[in-house]
């Protein structure tokens, strides 16, 4: 698969900004907050990371004045990982969300990667219901998404299918994971220590690993001819940029 | 019965959702969480009436899980109750765990409302102004998502209609031909992408700065109503800077309970948490009086 | 001034080499109504999509557009968008927001209007087209003409001075598509907004439009009133004969020198005047569809539902309601009916997509529910949906046939199977093609071909005639023909009165959940005054039993020679 991705400034700045915020912004805000708060600080500042570490991508978004062909891509492939929940659902707990968010994060590149995963999830949660675990999974599922991209175009691994299934059961299972069950330890309130979360993964380890599973799976089974897809769209429409 | 609070403005349910969802997740103190859980639970169970009692039962479990999964990971505190393998269960650790129970189970009931009261479509516009492209895309996204569960359906049929039915057989079988549709849809999708760009272009997206329809007003009451809730809020940021929040449960539970200003604050999370059922009230009165008239 | 003024437009996409338009010169006038015809591929739609830049297709261009005097290009967007109003052909996809109120506010939300006047706009605009009721729905409750009436709305909120469409009835059910052409009308005569509208359904847009284009091969070749170009057809231009109204098609064919009818009214005072002093004919009906329907009778029962119920919940109302029914072999019957009716639910419990919760439904005289799904679906019955497009799952036809087949199969009877059905439904050569870049008749065709692999003795369609135009339904009729000639049996639902007149052994009137009627088509319609075709609502007055167009042209030219005789 080819990428055109022209290798103009402005695609590779942006990820440098974010891993800038990740690296910087975040770990200064904890520890000034670690040093004022008491009692649920962590909770709190581990929301406030979250969210500093969102909002640079939905401003830049917003900045760039999208065309309508990116919106309507992002809002289809958003769309498609939430009803394809519809599609299986005679197989219970079997959901294809998380391969969605990685072939996106594959076809578009770190910021739609990031987008569909965190929108599909809080846009999910919206028609399911919105509770205190809406701002975890938006971010579990945007990182998914900005990491399959930054390390696709890395090369670390190819679009084949073996690699990408293997890779996106290890983003879901530990990436995702991780970040939901901290959030799992925040709300229940345990202290933030690495047996804690290990507790938390063991209690979740059924449901983490089906969900591991059924991204691998599904990578392994949709992520060829989806991909194929998109790049149709992309040479016949010029939907995909 | 209706819900007169979810007429006001979308910022003032908004705002007060912000509010009342922060205040249970900053403070620990245990007479404003259990404050706020039987609020909350009021308000859910006028909303939702027997959805909120059945979704207690599911609550339940969780609740005991948290309330005792704290004493076996913390061990701190002073009062020893019994050991555990070696390890102390005190229990300010336990009482810490029962209140983080509640915080988290009024911070869902809360959010319970919230899904009934702030609907899409006011979320939407009140972002619309903020993040445009993104509501937009949120906007598109509710479309799709009920349209491609119609096309599933229509992809479903189709497909039984050649012999290849996706709720039976084996599970591979059905694992199969889930992935036809789902494959169909895909391409379905992307195909049909392209005239709705078309459609959106053709309509002069992008030429120029979007403004938004008006779908909410913002009248005389929505302003008398933000002005209270303000003035609570401002009350209870004023509680909590003068360290009402600040209370310990370790090494030995200390809290104040009664002080000059508590009983001020107290009153002001009350009326906060109760705010969408005095308006209820207001106004279920209000009609009476204006039937008794007649 | 014209309003909108094209000047020796060609135009090639990229990977073609025949230009899609050639040499296209055309001038209209504001306030103009003017409907576009052709056969599917004609350069239609590549022609009105040059009316407006953002929808302007990538290729090889000579040639100007002006609007106003001015060329197209020298406008900013947001100039055109709020100057030309454009409405697709889907009425699905061409909606963005999920609330009706935002699809009719959109427009003027891109065009940055304030708030108060947008306010007015939408309201001005919902009451026109009288959405009030529905204002605060969501997009997904509405009915497909619902949709396409909202997507008309939205256009014209923004107020353009001209408005574009693109076959816009042609996803519609005839009533639907009958109040969409209404409300065009009102548009163009309350508001002076100039119309120019592509159509495959003419009866009624004829009767409206002050101008009809035809366009054959990317070229203009008529360009008149609808009388006129109605009157042309007598001339030999017979690629757009079976698109035109019954009455300029009856016309064409009968000599006489009088001015050419367009609607049902003319038609009946075309034929009164016509065939003023001759006598009446003897009232036999047409003898050969008897015939047919009598060799039914004799043969074998394929299709036999008894008393069947149905709901889709314990809790809803019955769809289908004591429903009897027997089809026999070879047939190819038709059940009529209107929206709603439950034509689509009898199709899918004949195809066991649904079960009825009383009743029995048999197949070759065996219980359905008895058959194993391998012996129902290889080989017995296919059911080709309503939109074929829910059948496609690969990227070129070919593979999409040969998914079809059996992996076990040898390579070369699987080329040989998929050449066979491939010539049948002459899709020789679309098979390289992905199915998604094929128009609609030949998607369906593919369908079609997808599901006569699997060597079927019973054919289910639902809504076949769906969107074609008129020459793509001679080629399915055609088809279905030669299947039931081969012994296959073929059973369609169809809104579509004038197909099934045509083509059907046997038509059947689903009302209220059950059929109603079920005869021959010359039987069947003649009785009806509303419900019939075009054609013997024009000739009823004078040849009662004269049901498709052809028997009316039959009958006048035995008057008249018979009168000269």
């Amino acid at each position: 698969m080819q990428h055109t991705n022209n290798p103009g400034k402005g695609v590779r700045i942006r990820p440098i900004v974010t891993t800038l915020i990740v690296g910087i912004v975040i770990p200064i805000t904890l520890f000034f907050g670690t040093a004022h708060m008491t009692e649920r600080k962590y909770y709190i500042i581990s929301l406030l990371v979250i969210i500093y570490a969102m909002l640079p991508f939905f401003i830049a978004f917003e900045k760039r004045r999208p065309k309508a062909r990116e919106l309507v891509i992002i809002a289809v492939l958003s769309a498609l990982a939430i009803a394809s929940r519809t599609a299986f659902f005679m197989v219970p707990q079997f959901k294809p969300m998380g391969a969605i968010v990685i072939i996106s994060g594959v076809c578009l590149g770190a910021e739609g990667g990031f987008l569909v995963g965190a929108i599909s999830a809080f846009i999910s949660n919206m028609l399911f219901g919105q509770g205190p675990w809406t701002p975890w999974q938006m971010f579990g599922f945007g990182i998914m998404g900005l990491l399959a991209a930054l390390l696709f175009k890395t090369g670390i691994f190819s679009a084949k299918r073996i690699p990408l299934s293997l890779f996106g059961s290890f983003l879901t299972y530990f990436v995702y994971g991780g970040i939901v069950n901290t959030g799992v330890l925040m709300m229940t309130n345990l202290p933030l220590s690495l047996s804690g979360l290990i507790s938390v993964f063991t209690t979740s380890f059924m449901f983490d690993i089906t969900h591991a599973a059924a991204t691998g799976i599904f990578l392994f089974l949709i992520a060829e001819p989806m991909i194929e897809k998109l790049e149709r769209i992309r040479t016949k429409y010029g939907l995909v940029e | 019965m209706r819900d007169t609070f979810s007429t006001l403005h979308p910022i003032i349910i908004f705002t007060y959702f912000i509010g009342v969802i922060a205040v249970s997740i900053i403070t620990m103190h245990p007479i404003l969480l259990i404050l706020s859980l039987a609020c909350s639970a009021v308000y859910s169970v006028y909303l939702n009436r027997l959805k909120t009692l059945k979704f207690f039962l599911f609550l339940l479990p969780v609740f005991l899980f948290i309330t005792l999964i704290n004493p076996l990971f913390n061990h701190t505190g002073n009062t020893i109750l019994l050991y555990i393998s070696g390890n102390p269960i005190t229990l300010e650790a336990l009482v810490y765990g029962l209140f983080s129970a509640v915080a988290l189970l009024s911070v869902i009931l809360w959010f319970s409302c919230y899904n009934v009261v702030m609907t899409t479509e006011k979320f939407i516009f009140l972002f619309e102004r903020i993040i445009p492209s993104l509501s937009l895309i949120f906007s598109m996204i509710l479309r799709l998502v009920p349209k491609y569960n119609q096309q599933i359906k229509i992809i479903g049929n189709a497909q039984k209609g050649i012999g290849r039915d996706p709720s039976r057989g084996s599970l591979s079988a059905r694992i199969k031909n889930g992935l036809a549709i789902l494959s169909i849809l895909v391409t379905w999708s992307l195909e049909n992408a392209i005239s709705t760009s078309d459609s959106m272009r053709a309509r002069g997206y992008g030429t120029g700065k979007r403004t938004s329809f008006a779908r909410f007003r913002f009248d005389a009451r929505d302003a008398l109503i933000l002005g209270a809730m303000l003035l609570l809020f401002a009350t209870i940021i004023a509680g909590a800077l003068g360290g009402l929040y600040t209370v310990n449960y370790f090494p030995v539970i200390k809290i104040d309970l009664v002080s000059p200003l508590s009983f001020l604050v107290y009153a002001a999370h009350t009326l906060l948490f109760l705010l969408p059922m005095l308006i209820n009230i207001q106004e279920e009165l209000k009609w009476r009086r204006l039937k008794s008239k007649i | 001034m014209a309003a909108l003024e094209i000047k020796n437009l060609t135009f090639c996409y990229p990977t073609r080499e025949i230009p899609a338009l050639k040499d296209v010169s055309l001038s209209i006038d504001s306030g103009e109504f003017v409907v576009i015809c052709g056969k599917s591929g004609s350069g239609k739609s590549t022609l009105l999509r040059h009316m407006k830049t953002v929808l302007t297709p990538h290729g090889k261009r000579s040639g100007n557009i002006f609007l106003d005097g001015r060329p197209l290009e020298s406008y900013d967007l947001g100039a055109q968008a709020e100057i030309i109003g454009f409405v697709l052909q889907d009425p699905d996809s061409q909606i963005v927001t999920d609330k009706v109120w935002h699809e009719l506010a959109f427009g003027l939300e891109s065009l940055g209007t304030p708030p108060d006047a947008m306010r007015l706009r939408v309201a001005e605009m919902a009451s026109f087209f009288g959405i009030e009721n529905w204002f605060y729905r969501d997009v997904v409750e509405l009915s497909g003409g619902q949709k396409q009436l909202l997507n008309l709305a939205a256009a014209m909120t923004v107020q353009p001075d001209i408005l574009i469409l693109d076959e816009p009835t042609a996803q519609l059910d005839p009533i639907a598509g009958q109040e969409f052409i209404d409300i065009l009308g009102k548009i163009n005569r309350e508001l002076g907004t100039t119309v120019i509208l592509s159509e495959h359904r003419l009866d009624q847009v004829f009767a409206i439009c002050h101008r009809a284009i035809v366009m054959d091969t990317g070229r203009i070749v008529a360009d008149d009133t609808p009388h006129k170009v109605g009157a042309l057809m007598r001339e030999g231009r017979n690629d757009m004969f079976f698109a035109m109204p019954a009455p300029v098609q009856i016309y064409a064919k009968v000599k006489n020198t009088l001015p050419c009818p367009l609607t049902i009214r003319e038609g009946r005072l075309w034929l009164s005047r016509l065939l003023e002093d001759r006598q009446p004919i003897d009232r036999q009906p047409p003898q050969q569809k008897k015939d047919n329907h009598q060799d039914a009778r004799e043969q074998m029962t394929v299709i036999s539902m008894k008393n069947v119920w149905f709901r889709y919940e314990k809790g809803a109302p019955d769809v289908i309601k004591d429903l009897s029914l027997d089809i026999k072999e070879g047939e190819l019957f038709c059940i009529l009916g209107g929206n709603g009716t439950g034509k689509t639910t009898a199709l899918s419990l004949m195809s066991r997509i649904n079960k009825p919760y009383r009743g029995k439904i048999l197949l070759y005289g065996k219980q359905l529910m008895k058959y194993s799904a391998s012996e129902l679906f290889d080989g017995l019955l296919g059911m080709l949906p309503q939109n074929p497009q829910a059948l496609f799952v690969k990227n070129s036809v070919r593979l999409d046939l040969s998914e079809m087949l059996n992996e076990k199969i040898p390579k070369k009877e699987k080329e040989e199977r998929i050449a066979k059905v491939a010539a049948l439904t002459e899709i020789e050569d679309l098979l390289d093609a992905h199915p998604y870049d094929l128009s609609g008749g030949e998607q369906q065709r593919a369908a079609l071909a997808k599901l006569l692999l699997q060597n079927p003795k019973i054919l289910l369609l639902d809504e076949p005639t769906k969107g074609l135009d008129s020459f793509y339904k001679i080629k399915l009729a055609d088809i279905l023909k030669r299947l039931a000639a081969e012994g296959v049996t073929v059973v369609l639902v169809s809104h579509d009165i004038e197909f099934c007149a045509r083509h059907a052994t046997r038509c059947g009137l689903l009302f209220d959940g059950h059929i109603i009627a079920k005869s021959p088509p010359a039987e069947f319609f003649t009785g009806n005054s509303f419900y019939t075709t075009a054609a013997n609502r024009m000739a009823r007055h004078i040849f009662p039993e004269a049901v498709t167009n052809e028997d009316v042209i039959k009958l006048c030219n035995i008057l008249i020679t018979r009168e000269k005789g």
